[in-house]
């Protein structure tokens, strides 16, 4: 028997053409990037590492961004594949190095998903004692115990909902992001008409050199705060990769790409310098300098900001990591189920749900991992946030890095056929993957300074350059495991190397599914 | 006649084909093995990956391979994947383009003790379709096996109004070549009361009328028999009858339903919870149903 589709205008593919409009590309882009949640978690760290040229950094730091999101969309054209990263890079580098790079973008996204899930919990104590009035149940946050229980139980509710893929409408994704834009722009005027009357806590007036990035003191501390800055803008890329089932005309997800960037620059420059010239970096109460409150700005400042209204801050932030929460899961359970299915690992974690349609094994193992990642590093780490967030940087840097990379081998012999091949499949991938590989590189040998973020060390070794190594090494080892016990895949039989030939790109217009 | 099975590759699915290739070998027809994938027109917060959707088709495609693997070489069978907001939208959009005679879906889990419960996508089906819905009971397909049907019964109220079920039921055990049993089900109000003389009359009147009227509408080597049930409720009721594995249970709309649609009545609902075989529920005034 074949699997034939009656010929009676059923539809004959799953992407229906066409199902998302400009606005709704915007804001899936906006909603996977969900900046209220980036900006608390990354403006503290990025202040320590630059001071005052955030701004700086946020805009150059787009750019080796932008450089390899153009390079993942030429690969996700030419080889569409729910292993992305794994995937392109077996293909490019053969199967050791497509290992990693897939394990790079497992161990990044699970390090965000518990970052994510303890900046969570962090403000719902803080919305609760909002709601209560009462001071002492944002406190609560700060015991161990109470805080792991509470971010295990939001993995779980995260995990049921990615396992059984329950979407919300879009109207409620549209409200959901519409407000969280509208409260970021609401802090940000705020601080600045309190910094206009006086009132702020630390007043600090906004120069230009905020916007030099060459007033950074160190290429250290230049590099530190661009591998944040990478993070900020993760997720923009698959507003890119939104091509086919966009409507409109065939420019529309260019232009939902540029739109989506263009307000997440503008809003990240607002609250950036808005909270840099209502708290300034000092190490006072709330200065941003003040390591207290550097892995979760927003915790500290929503209440001397917006008073009363504090609260909306605490439901954007919380909105916007639970529609985070779930957009993260998605990653790391589909490039295990292309390892699985290509058999880099065992072939439970191919298995889809047939009643939800999901990576099911995948997205629990990935919670798993996360939740114990996070319950570990609460009790090892003096500010788990902040050291998650400069891991993070670290392994983005890598994962990204080894994909700009395999644009350029994969195309290696089209790239001269003209001269949109040129700077899409060679330039622009190849300077990105520089720019990263210099920013792993530095990262990995500061870090090793045990007072590097947030000071946590073990042994007077930096423990972001621990978990960096911890998570590169035990990838090395579980993959000579895999490679003992599954040969197959790490001789080129499931996935072969290939080079573009220049003719699959005309063929993949049309989607194969 | 196709019709269409709502495969899952879970028990549930293959409770649903198995009941699938019972109906098929006795009534001859034509399965269409369905299964039902999201489409992307539904808002998602993540992108859909192209990637995946491919996968996913493949898998599909391996799951529909294996469904009619399990199917009897006498029976004959198509696998489709379609693409839909939901499992019942899938359904219902391939039997209408199908022209599909029934829907035969498996019962969701965690009814107690075998018997049925109403999941969501029975739910929707129930109330929207316009051709009959088979409900395969959890563990039928295992139980049961691929036979054919043993018997047909039909649970008529003993009001007015019921005869296109009452046909629906009459096609398929002549087709089937199978006894027919026509149930009347009576429900007291109180429990200690025995049945009143005038209800009692009237149901037995009713009773005697439809079986006239079936056993003219079958051939003489078909038995036809008749029970009244009754009890304090519905549920008292179907438990006092004794039910064959083999055999399926035809129950009608209710006078909610549009016409020509399926709107599960409440007595209908009740039975659903209490049986263990088979159940079909017959829209009102069927369009496309169980013709000869």
């Amino acid at each position: 028997m074949s699997t034939t589709k009656p010929a009676t205008g059923l539809s004959k593919k799953g992407l229906s053409a066409g199902s998302v409009g400009l606005i709704g590309a915007i804001v899936i882009g906006i909603s996977c990037i969900a900046p209220a949640y980036t900006m608390t978690a990354a403006l503290g760290p990025t202040v320590s590492e630059v001071g005052l040229q955030v701004p700086a950094i946020i805009l150059v730091g787009f750019i080796p961004m932008l450089l390899v999101a153009f390079g993942y969309r030429e690969l996700n054209r030419a080889m569409p594949d729910s292993g992305t990263s794994f995937t392109w890079a077996t293909r490019a580098f053969g199967p050791w190095i497509g290992w990693m790079a897939g394990w790079g973008l497992i161990a990044a996204t699970i390090l965000v998903l518990s970052n994510l899930a303890g900046i969570a919990v962090d403000f719902f104590y803080l919305m609760l004692s909002q709601i209560f009035n009462n001071p002492d149940l944002a406190d609560l946050a700060l015991n161990p115990i109470i805080n792991v229980a509470t971010c295990l139980a939001f993995m779980l509710g995260a995990t049921a909902i990615s396992y059984r893929d329950m979407q919300t409408t879009q109207k409620v994704q549209y409200v959901l992001v519409g407000f969280q834009v509208l409260v970021l722009v609401l802090f940000g005027v705020v601080a600045f008409i309190h910094v206009a009357n006086g009132t702020a806590f630390d007043p600090t007036p906004v120069t230009l050199e905020w916007f030099n990035p060459f007033a950074v003191e160190s290429f250290s501390a230049f590099a530190a705060g661009l591998s944040l800055s990478i993070f900020i803008f993760w997720g923009w890329d698959v507003t890119l990769t939104m091509n086919e089932e966009t409507k409109g005309s065939r420019s529309t997800p260019g232009r939902a790409a540029t739109l989506t960037i263009i307000i997440i620059v503008l809003l990240y420059l607002l609250i950036a310098t808005a909270s840099i010239s209502f708290a300034g970096i000092g190490t006072g109460e709330f200065g941003l300098g003040n390591e207290e409150i550097q892995g979760n700005v927003f915790f500290a400042l929503a209440g001397p900001v917006l008073g009363p209204l504090a609260i909306l801050v605490s439901i954007a932030v919380l909105s916007s990591s639970a529609a985070s929460l779930q957009s993260t899961f998605v990653s790391p359970a589909r490039t295990l189920l292309a390892m699985g299915h290509y058999g880099a690992l065992p072939s439970q974690f191919a298995r889809v749900s047939p009643r939800f349609l999901t990576p099911g094994y995948a997205t629990i193992v990935s919670s798993v991992v996360a939740s114990a990642f996070y319950a570990i590093m609460r009790f090892i780490s003096e500010d788990v946030l902040w050291d998650t967030i400069t891991a993070l940087g670290m392994m983005i840097c890598f994962y990204y890095g080894i994909t700009a990379f395999a644009v350029v081998w994969y195309f290696r012999k089209q790239v001269f056929a003209s001269a949109r091949n040129f700077f899409f499949q060679l330039l622009f991938p190849l300077v990105g993957g520089l720019i990263l590989a210099v920013l792993f590189f530095t990262t990995i040998i500061d870090s090793m300074d045990p007072d590097y973020g947030s000071g946590s060390n073990i042994g007077g070794v930096g423990l972001v350059f621990i978990l960096g190594m911890a998570v590169i090494l035990s990838g090395i080892v579980i993959m000579i495991v895999q490679a003992i016990r599954r040969p197959a895949f790490f001789r080129g039989e499931t996935l072969s190397r290939g080079v573009s030939d220049g003719k699959e790109d005309d063929a993949l217009d049309e989607l194969p599914v | 006649m196709r019709y269409i099975v709502g495969y899952t590759d879970t028990p549930a699915g293959a409770d649903a084909l198995a009941l699938g290739v019972r109906l098929a070998r006795s009534m001859d027809a034509t399965l269409d093995i369905v299964t039902v994938l999201r489409s992307e027109a539904r808002p998602t917060l993540v992108p859909a990956d192209a990637g995946y959707e491919r996968f996913l088709h493949e898998t599909a495609q391996g799951w529909l391979k294996d469904a009619a693997a399990a199917v009897p070489r006498d029976v004959r069978s198509e696998g489709h994947i379609v693409y839909a907001e939901s499992f019942a939208r899938g359904l219902l959009d391939v039997s209408r383009d199908l022209d599909g005679s029934m829907i035969i879906i498996g019962a969701a889990r965690g009814g107690l003790l075998g018997r049925a419960t109403v999941g969501s996508v029975a739910g929707a089906l129930l109330h929207s379709a316009v051709v009959p819905v088979a409900l395969a009971p959890e563990g039928s397909g295992s139980t049961v096996g691929l036979n054919r049907l043993t018997r047909v019964t039909c649970a008529l109220g003993t009001r007015a109004g019921a005869t296109e079920l009452l046909d629906a039921a009459v096609l398929v055990a002549r087709a089937a070549r199978v006894p027919l049993r026509l149930i009347s089900l009576v429900t007291l109000d109180m429990d200690d009361m025995a049945t009143p003389p005038d209800i009692a009359e009237r149901a037995a009147t009713h009773a005697e009328r439809v079986l006239a009227y079936a056993a003219e509408h079958l051939p003489k080597d078909i038995d036809v028999t008749v029970l009244t049930a009754s009890g304090t409720r519905v549920e008292e009721a179907v438990g006092q009858v004794d039910w064959e594995p083999g055999e399926i249970v035809f129950v009608g709309s209710s006078r909610l339903a549009k016409p020509r649609h399926i709107f599960l009545g409440t007595t209908a609902a009740k039975m659903l919870r209490e049986l263990s075989v088979p159940m079909v529920v017959v829209p009102r005034d069927p369009a496309l149903t169980l013709e000869d």
